[in-house]
C-alpha cells in the first residue's frame, strides 16, 4: 500500500514536471501567458468547490457566511470520518475473520475430519424417504399415488446401475477390506441383482403395483467404521400376522467387505451396501396403518437401543396401503 | 415485576407458552422446550422481582429497628379519679398530668405549671428547653406559652394541662400528613435505569420486529419467526442486570452504613453523588451541639481556647494572677455537676447535670485546672443566688481554701454589661485597679470583638469580704441581700460558641472542589451562623456579603451592587417577604448562602427554590418539622442522634453520628458507585451483541443454531453476574471529589458512546470470536463452513437422519442435535472468555489497566474465577444434562477465543491511550463513555 502510494506520487511528479516543460515549450511557441502558470503557484489557487470567498460577481454577501459552511463541511467530515472509522475498523474484523479462518482451515485434512466421536455408530435410513414424515401412503392400484416412491427409488438406484460400476472391484466377502496403505481407495461393487425383486428390474414399481411395497434400508456411512460379527437388517412389527417382510439380499446381510468408508474424496466411488425389504402385506390387513421396525443386529460395535437417538442402528417407519 | 424489562420477559414467556401450545397441538415431537423457557423466563422476572424487593425491604428493617415505639402511658383525670390510660385513648377535654422526663401525650393547653419546662427540640429545631406557663403570650400557637406539643418531652417540673388535639389533629400530626403530601419526585438513578432501559427495550423491540418481519418475508414459518423472535428478546434484555444493580447499590450502602450514613432508600446511594447542593443545619451537624469555652478575656487581652472535641489541656497562658482569679470565679460560681460514676470517661465525653453554658464552664475548668469537685468541697458554699432572667447573674459566697485568709469570697457572673456595672475596680496581673473610663474603654472592645464571633459572652468578678463585717459566723441570707454586690472587682469575660466538629472544615472545601454548594440553613441569630459559616468555610475567608461591602465602602447597604458580593446571610425575616422570583436570585448570584432565623417551614421554600434552579438537593434536618423539607428535597438526610422519629422517616438517609463530614463520604460513594454502574452496565451490555448475532446470522443465513436460548441465560444470569457485581469494588479512577457534580439532563448513565462502544465494537469483535469458535467446532467435526450455509431447514428436519456432512458422512438428526449443543458450549465458551477479557477493560473507562493496577480490585478476581468455574461446571458437570443444552466441550476450544480476547484489551487500551492523549478530539468526543 504504502509502497504504490510512492510510486503514484513519483507517477504524478515526474508528469507534473512533464507537463510543466511541455507547457514552457507550449508557452514559447504560442506565446499565451494565461497558460502559464507555473505549478507552484497553482497549487496555492483554492481548489474548486471551496467554501474560501471570491468576489465572483461582486456577491461577497449573498454567500453563506463562511463559518457556517465551514461549520457543515466540518460535520460532513466528521460524519465520514465516522463511516470511515467503521469500515476501516469492520474491514479489520472481516479480515481477522477470514485469517483466523483460513488458519483453521489450514489445520484440517481435506480427507477426513479431525474427529468422528460424534458419530461413533451409525444411523439407519431408507429410501424413498416421504417429505414429512417416515409414512407410506398408497393405493396399489392407483399408480399416481406411489409414482414418487418408485422415482425416488429408481433415481435412487441410479448410482448403482452397472455401467457405473465399471471400475468398481469384486471384493472379497465376508472381509473387511482394508485399504488403508493404497493410494487411491477402490470401490467395492454391490450388484443390483442382489436385491431380487426390489432392484427394480423385473417389477419397475419395486411391487407398489402388487402390494409388496420394496424399502431400501441403508446404513449411514461413517468414515474408518469396520462393523464386528456379521451384521444383518431385521425388520418386524407389533402388528402380527398383517405383513411379511422379505429380505434382499437374503437374511438381510450386509456384506463386511464394504467396510471401512474412506470419505468422499478418497473414496469417491463408494456404495453404500443396501438391504431390501419387500412388504408383502396381507390382503386382510389394508387400510391398516402397519408400522414396521427395522434394527441392525448381529453386530456388537453397531448400537440400535440408543434412549435419545431413535435412528441409531434402527428406524421406524409406518406403511398404509389402500386397493 | 411489571415495567421494563419485565415486560419484554413476559412477553418472551408468553411467546414461548403459544408457540408450545400450537406445537402440542400440532403433535410436533419436542414441544417442551419452549414450555420449559416460558417458565424459566417467568421465574427469572419473578426471582428478580424478589430479589429486589428483599434488598429493599432489608434496608428498610434497618429503620424500622429505629422507629420502635413504646406505646405510651398517659395519666388522666377523669371522673375524679387519675387513671393510667394508653395515650391513643385521649379524648378532647382530659385533663392529663406531666412531670419531667414524660413525653406529652397530646396537644394541651397548660392550667398548673410548676417550673415546666420542654423540649421541643423535635417539633422546631431548637435545642434550648423552653420553660411554659399559664399564661398566654402569643396569637401563635407555636410561640405561646401555655400550650405543649404531642411527642415533645417535659424536661422538669410538672404540669397539668387539657387535652385540645389528639392523633392527626396535633400540630405534628399535621406535619405528618403535610409531609406526606409533599411529592416525591423519582430518584436521579431511577431515572437513568429508566433511560437505560427504553433504550434497550427499544433496541430489543426494533432488532426483534425488524428480523420478525425479515424472517416472515423469507418464508420461514409464523412460529419459526415466533421463536426468532423470543431469541432476540431473550439474547438482548440483560436480565441479571437489575439484580445486578440492586447488589451493587445495597453494596455500597453497606460501605456507607459503615462510614455512619444508612441508606434507607438504596437508590438514594447515588443521588447523594449527584448533589449538587446540600442544605445543612448548623447546630450539631456542622457544630458539636454543645457549649464550648472559645475565648477569654483578662488582662487586656483576648486569650483563644482550644475548641476541638477532645481537648485535653488548654495551651493558653495561665500565669497571670488574674487567670488564678477567674478560674476561681469559674470553678466556684457554677451549679452544674458531673453525674457520677463517669471518672474513667474524658472529660468531654462526661454527662453533665446543668444548662449549656455551665456545663460548658465546668468542662473548660475541669480539663484546665483538675478536680473541679475536690476544689468546691474545699471552698465550701455558703449562700448562693442562682441565675434569673431579672437579676441576669449568678452569685455565690464561699469560704476559701487558705487555712490563713478567713475572709469570704463573693464570685459572680452573668450578662458582661451588668456585672461591669456593679465593679468600681478591675484586676489587672493580678492587682486591682480603679476601673476608669480608658479599662471600661477596652472592656467594650473586647466584649463587642467576642459578640461579633458569634460567641455568648459572661461576665465574672468577685470580691473578698472584709473580715471584720463578716466573720465566720455571719448568716448570709440571700432574700434580703445583707451583702455588699456592687463596687465588686472586675475579673475577665468568657464567650462560649457551639464550635464547629474539627471534621467539617475540611469536608466543606472538599464539597467545594466538587462543586457542590453547601446552604447554611439555621435557626439561629445571623452573627452566631455567620460566624460558623466563616469557621468551617461555608463563606469563605475572602468573600462578603452586602452589608460587608457597604461597611468596607462606606455606603448604605442599598446601593452596593448586589451581585458582586459572593456571599449572602439572608434573615428568615427577609425570606417571608421575599418573592419567588428574589430567593431565586438569591439562590443564582451568590455562590456562598446562610440562611439565619428561618423556620423549619422556611426550609421547604428554600429547597423548593434550590430544585427550581435544576439542582439535585440534599436536606439535612432534626425536628419533625423538617420532615416536609426532607421529603421534598431529592435526598433528606436526618439526623441519628437528634433526629426525630418523624425527620429520620421522612428521609432517605440517616446520619448516624449526625456529622456533616459523614455527608461528604457518602457523596464520594455515591458518585463512585454511578461511575461503576457506567462500567457494570457496559460490561453487562458488551455480550448481547454476542448473544444476538447468532440469532440474526442463524435466519439470514440458514447455518444451524450457533446458541441457544438457554445457553443465554446461562451466561446472563450465570457467568456474568458475579463479575458484573464486583466492579462496584473498582476504585475512582482519579479524584471524583475534583469534578463538578453531573449534570443531570447531559452526563447520563447510558450515553450513546457508551452504547455504541459496547454494541458496535467490542460486542462485534466478541461475536467474531464466538463465531471462529463455533465454526472450528463444526469444520473439526466433519461440516465445513461452506457446507453449512443454508442447511437450516434440512438440519433441523427430524426426517432426515441421513444428512450428509463435507466429508460423505451420514448423521442422524440426534446427533446433528447433540452437535448442535456441542455448538452452543462452544459458543457460551467463547462468549465467557471474551468476557474476562470484557471485564479487565472495563475497569477503567480512561486510565490504562497497568495505571489502575490489575490486582487493586481483588474481588474482579473473584469474579473471572466464578466465571471461569461456572463455566467449567456447566460444560463439564452439567454437560451429560440434555435438558440445559450443554456438553462436555474438547478443551482445545476453550482456548480459540483467547486471540480475540487479547485483541479485544490491545484495542481498548489503544482507546483510552488516544482519550488521554487526544482530550476533546474526535476520538474523545466518540469513544470515551
Amino acid at each position: 500500500m504504502e509502497r504504490a502510494a510512492f510510486v503514484l506520487l513519483a507517477v504524478s511528479r515526474r508528469s507534473e514536471r512533464g507537463e510543466k516543460k511541455h507547457a514552457n515549450v507550449r508557452a514559447a511557441v504560442l506565446d499565451s501567458p494565461q497558460r502559464v502558470i507555473p505549478a507552484r503557484r497553482r497549487a496555492i489557487r483554492p481548489p474548486r468547490g471551496s467554501w474560501a470567498p471570491t468576489f465572483e460577481n461582486g456577491a461577497f454577501k449573498r454567500r453563506p457566511s463562511p463559518i457556517k459552511l465551514v461549520k457543515a463541511v466540518f460535520i460532513f467530515l466528521l460524519s465520514g470520518l465516522i463511516l470511515l472509522f467503521y469500515l476501516v475498523f469492520y474491514g479489520f474484523l472481516a479480515a481477522l475473520f477470514t485469517f483466523t479462518m483460513w488458519v483453521m482451515l489450514q489445520t484440517l485434512s481435506s480427507d477426513i475430519p479431525k474427529y468422528r466421536d460424534r458419530i461413533a455408530s451409525p444411523g439407519l435410513m431408507i429410501s424413498p424417504k416421504p417429505d414429512t414424515a417416515l409414512e407410506f401412503y398408497f393405493n396399489k392400484s392407483d399408480s399416481q399415488s406411489y409414482a414418487e416412491y418408485v422415482s425416488t427409488l429408481r433415481q435412487f438406484l441410479e448410482t448403482y446401475d452397472d455401467s457405473k460400476q465399471a471400475q468398481n472391484i469384486d471384493c472379497t466377502p465376508g472381509k473387511v477390506f482394508d485399504q488403508n496403505d493404497e493410494a487411491v481407495k477402490k470401490a467395492c461393487r454391490f450388484n443390483l441383482s442382489e436385491l431380487g425383486q426390489c432392484s427394480g428390474k423385473e417389477d419397475k414399481t419395486f411391487g407398489y403395483s402388487r402390494g409388496t411395497p420394496c424399502v431400501l434400508v441403508k446404513m449411514n456411512r461413517i468414515i474408518g467404521l469396520k462393523p464386528e460379527g456379521e451384521p444383518y437388517i431385521e425388520c418386524s412389527t407389533k402388528d402380527e400376522g398383517t405383513v411379511q417382510i422379505i429380505y434382499f439380499p437374503p437374511g438381510g446381510l450386509i456384506d463386511l467387505m464394504y467396510f471401512p468408508y474412506y470419505g468422499k474424496s478418497l473414496h469417491a466411488h463408494y456404495l453404500q451396501p443396501l438391504v431390501a425389504v419387500q412388504l408383502a402385506i396381507n390382503s386382510n390387513s389394508t387400510k391398516e396403518e402397519i408400522t414396521i421396525e427395522c434394527k441392525i443386529l448381529g453386530s456388537p460395535n453397531l448400537k440400535n437401543e440408543d434412549d435419545r437417538d431413535k435412528f441409531l442402528g434402527r428406524i421406524a417407519f409406518k406403511v398404509q396401503m389402500t386397493e | 415485576m411489571v415495567g421494563g424489562f419485565s415486560i419484554l420477559l413476559w412477553i418472551g414467556a408468553a411467546f414461548s407458552w403459544i408457540s408450545f401450545g400450537i406445537q402440542f397441538a400440532q403433535g410436533a415431537e419436542s414441544p417442551f422446550d419452549n414450555l420449559y423457557l416460558g417458565v424459566v423466563l417467568a421465574l427469572v422476572v419473578i426471582l428478580t422481582g424478589i430479589f429486589a424487593y428483599y434488598q429493599e425491604a432489608k434496608s428498610t428493617n434497618i429503620m424500622a429497628s429505629f422507629s420502635k415505639m413504646i406505646p405510651q402511658q398517659a395519666l388522666v383525670i377523669r371522673d375524679a379519679e387519675k387513671k393510667e390510660l394508653p395515650a391513643d385513648q385521649l379524648v378532647v377535654g382530659d385533663i392529663v398530668e406531666i412531670k419531667g422526663g414524660d413525653r406529652i401525650p397530646a396537644d394541651i393547653r397548660l392550667i398548673f405549671t410548676q417550673g415546666c419546662k420542654v423540649d421541643n427540640s423535635s417539633l422546631t429545631g431548637e435545642s434550648e428547653p423552653q420553660s411554659r406557663s399559664c399564661d398566654f403570650t402569643h396569637e401563635n400557637p407555636l410561640e405561646t406559652r401555655n400550650i405543649a406539643f404531642y411527642s415533645t418531652t417535659c424536661v422538669e417540673g410538672t404540669a397539668t394541662g387539657i387535652v385540645i388535639n389528639t392523633g392527626d389533629r396535633t400540630i405534628i400530626g399535621r406535619i405528618a400528613s403535610l409531609a406526606s403530601g409533599v411529592g416525591n419526585g423519582k430518584t436521579p438513578i431511577a431515572i437513568e435505569i429508566e433511560h437505560f432501559v427504553y433504550l434497550v427495550a427499544g433496541v430489543a423491540i426494533s432488532i426483534g420486529v425488524l428480523f420478525f418481519i425479515i424472517s416472515v418475508s423469507m418464508r420461514y414459518k409464523i412460529l419459526d419467526s415466533i421463536i426468532f423472535l423470543i431469541g432476540i428478546i431473550v439474547a438482548n434484555v440483560p436480565e441479571g442486570l437489575l439484580a445486578t444493580v440492586t447488589v451493587s447499590l445495597s453494596l455500597t450502602a453497606k460501605r456507607m452504613a459503615k462510614k455512619n450514613c444508612l441508606v434507607k432508600n438504596l437508590e438514594a446511594v447515588e443521588t447523594l453523588g449527584s448533589t449538587s447542593i446540600i442544605c445543612s443545619d448548623k447546630t450539631g451537624t456542622l457544630t458539636q451541639n454543645r457549649m464550648t469555652v472559645a475565648h477569654l478575656w483578662f488582662d487586656d487581652q483576648i486569650y483563644s481556647a482550644d475548641t476541638s472535641e477532645d481537648q485535653t489541656t488548654q495551651p493558653f497562658d495561665q500565669s497571670s494572677q488574674t487567670w488564678t482569679a477567674l478560674s476561681k470565679i469559674v470553678t466556684l460560681c457554677n451549679r452544674a455537676e458531673f453525674r457520677p460514676g463517669q471518672e474513667n470517661l474524658p472529660v468531654m465525653k462526661r454527662v453533665v447535670v446543668g444548662d449549656a453554658s455551665e456545663t460548658a464552664l465546668l468542662k473548660f475548668a475541669e480539663v484546665v485546672l483538675g478536680d473541679v469537685m475536690d476544689i468546691r468541697a474545699r471552698n465550701k458554699k455558703v449562700a448562693e443566688i442562682p441565675f434569673n432572667s431579672t437579676n441576669k447573674f449568678q452569685l455565690s459566697i464561699h469560704e476559701t481554701d487558705d487555712r490563713n485568709d478567713k475572709r469570704f469570697l463573693l464570685v459572680m457572673k452573668g450578662a458582661p454589661e451588668r456585672i461591669l456595672e456593679r465593679c468600681s475596680t478591675i484586676m489587672i496581673n493580678g492587682k486591682e485597679e480603679p476601673l476608669d473610663s480608658e479599662k471600661a474603654e477596652a472592656f467594650q472592645t473586647a466584649y463587642m470583638e467576642l459578640g461579633g464571633m458569634g460567641e455568648r459572652v459572661l461576665g465574672f468578678c468577685h470580691l473578698y469580704l472584709p473580715e471584720n463585717e463578716f466573720p465566720d459566723t455571719y448568716p448570709f441570707d440571700t432574700d434580703s441581700m445583707n451583702f455588699p454586690t456592687s463596687n465588686l472587682c472586675f475579673v475577665g469575660l468568657l464567650s462560649m460558641i457551639d464550635p464547629p466538629r474539627s471534621t467539617v472544615p475540611d469536608a466543606v472545601s472538599k464539597c467545594r472542589s466538587a462543586g457542590i454548594k453547601v446552604i447554611m440553613v439555621t435557626g439561629d441569630h445571623p452573627i452566631t451562623a455567620k460566624a460558623i459559616a466563616k469557621s468551617v468555610g461555608i463563606i469563605s475567608a475572602t468573600s462578603e456579603t452586602v452589608e460587608d461591602m457597604a461597611k468596607r465602602l462606606n455606603v448604605p447597604v442599598e446601593r452596593v451592587d448586589r451581585r458582586q458580593a459572593t456571599a449572602a446571610v439572608v434573615n428568615g425575616m427577609e425570606l417571608k417577604d421575599m418573592s419567588l422570583q428574589q430567593l431565586d436570585e438569591v439562590l443564582c448570584n451568590h455562590s456562598e448562602i446562610v440562611f439565619a432565623r428561618t423556620s423549619p417551614q422556611q426550609k421547604l421554600i428554600i429547597v423548593e427554590g434550590c430544585q427550581r434552579q435544576g439542582a439535585v438537593v440534599a436536606v439535612t434536618g432534626d425536628g419533625v418539622n423538617d420532615s416536609p423539607a426532607l421529603k421534598k428535597a431529592d435526598i433528606g438526610i436526618a439526623m441519628g442522634i437528634a433526629g426525630s422519629d418523624a425527620a429520620k422517616n421522612a428521609a432517605d438517609m440517616v446520619l448516624l453520628d449526625d456529622n456533616f463530614a459523614s455527608i461528604v463520604t457518602g457523596v464520594e460513594e455515591g458518585r463512585l458507585i454511578f461511575d461503576n454502574l457506567k462500567k457494570t452496565i457496559a460490561y453487562t451490555l458488551t455480550k448481547n451483541i454476542a448473544e444476538l448475532c447468532p440469532f440474526l446470522i442463524y435466519i439470514i443465513a440458514s447455518i444451524p443454531m450457533p446458541i441457544g436460548t438457554i445457553t443465554i441465560l446461562f451466561i446472563d444470569l450465570g457467568t456474568d453476574i458475579i463479575p458484573s457485581v464486583a466492579l462496584a469494588y473498582e476504585k475512582a479512577e482519579s479524584d471524583i471529589m475534583n469534578r463538578r457534580p453531573r449534570n443531570k439532563s447531559k452526563d447520563r448513565l447510558v450515553n450513546e458512546q457508551l452504547a455504541v462502544y459496547s454494541y458496535l465494537h467490542i460486542g462485534i469483535m466478541q461475536s467474531v470470536g464466538a463465531f471462529v469458535t463455533y465454526f472450528t467446532v463444526y469444520a473439526e467435526q466433519g461440516f465445513l463452513p461452506t457446507t453449512l450455509l443454508g442447511v437450516r431447514v434440512n438440519w433441523e428436519s427430524n426426517a432426515i437422519n441421513d444428512f450428509e456432512d463435507s466429508y460423505g458422512q451420514e448423521w442422524t438428526k440426534y446427533q446433528r442435535t447433540y452437535l448442535q449443543w456441542t455448538g452452543y458450549t462452544a459458543f457460551f465458551v467463547s462468549i465467557t472468555i471474551q468476557q474476562v477479557a470484557d471485564l479487565i477493560i472495563r475497569k477503567t473507562r480512561r486510565n490504562s489497566i497497568f495505571q489502575q493496577g490489575l490486582f487493586r480490585n481483588k474481588v474482579i478476581w473473584v469474579g473471572i474465577f466464578s466465571q471461569i468455574g461456572i463455566a467449567l461446571i456447566l460444560t463439564y458437570g452439567l454437560g451429560h444434562v440434555t435438558a440445559l443444552n450443554f456438553t462436555p466441550l474438547r478443551f482445545q476450544y476453550w482456548f480459540v477465543a483467547v486471540p480475540f480476547a487479547i485483541l479485544i484489551w490491545v484495542y481498548d487500551e489503544v482507546r483510552k491511550l488516544f482519550i488521554r492523549r487526544y482530550p476533546g478530539s474526535w476520538w474523545d468526543k466518540n469513544m470515551y463513555y
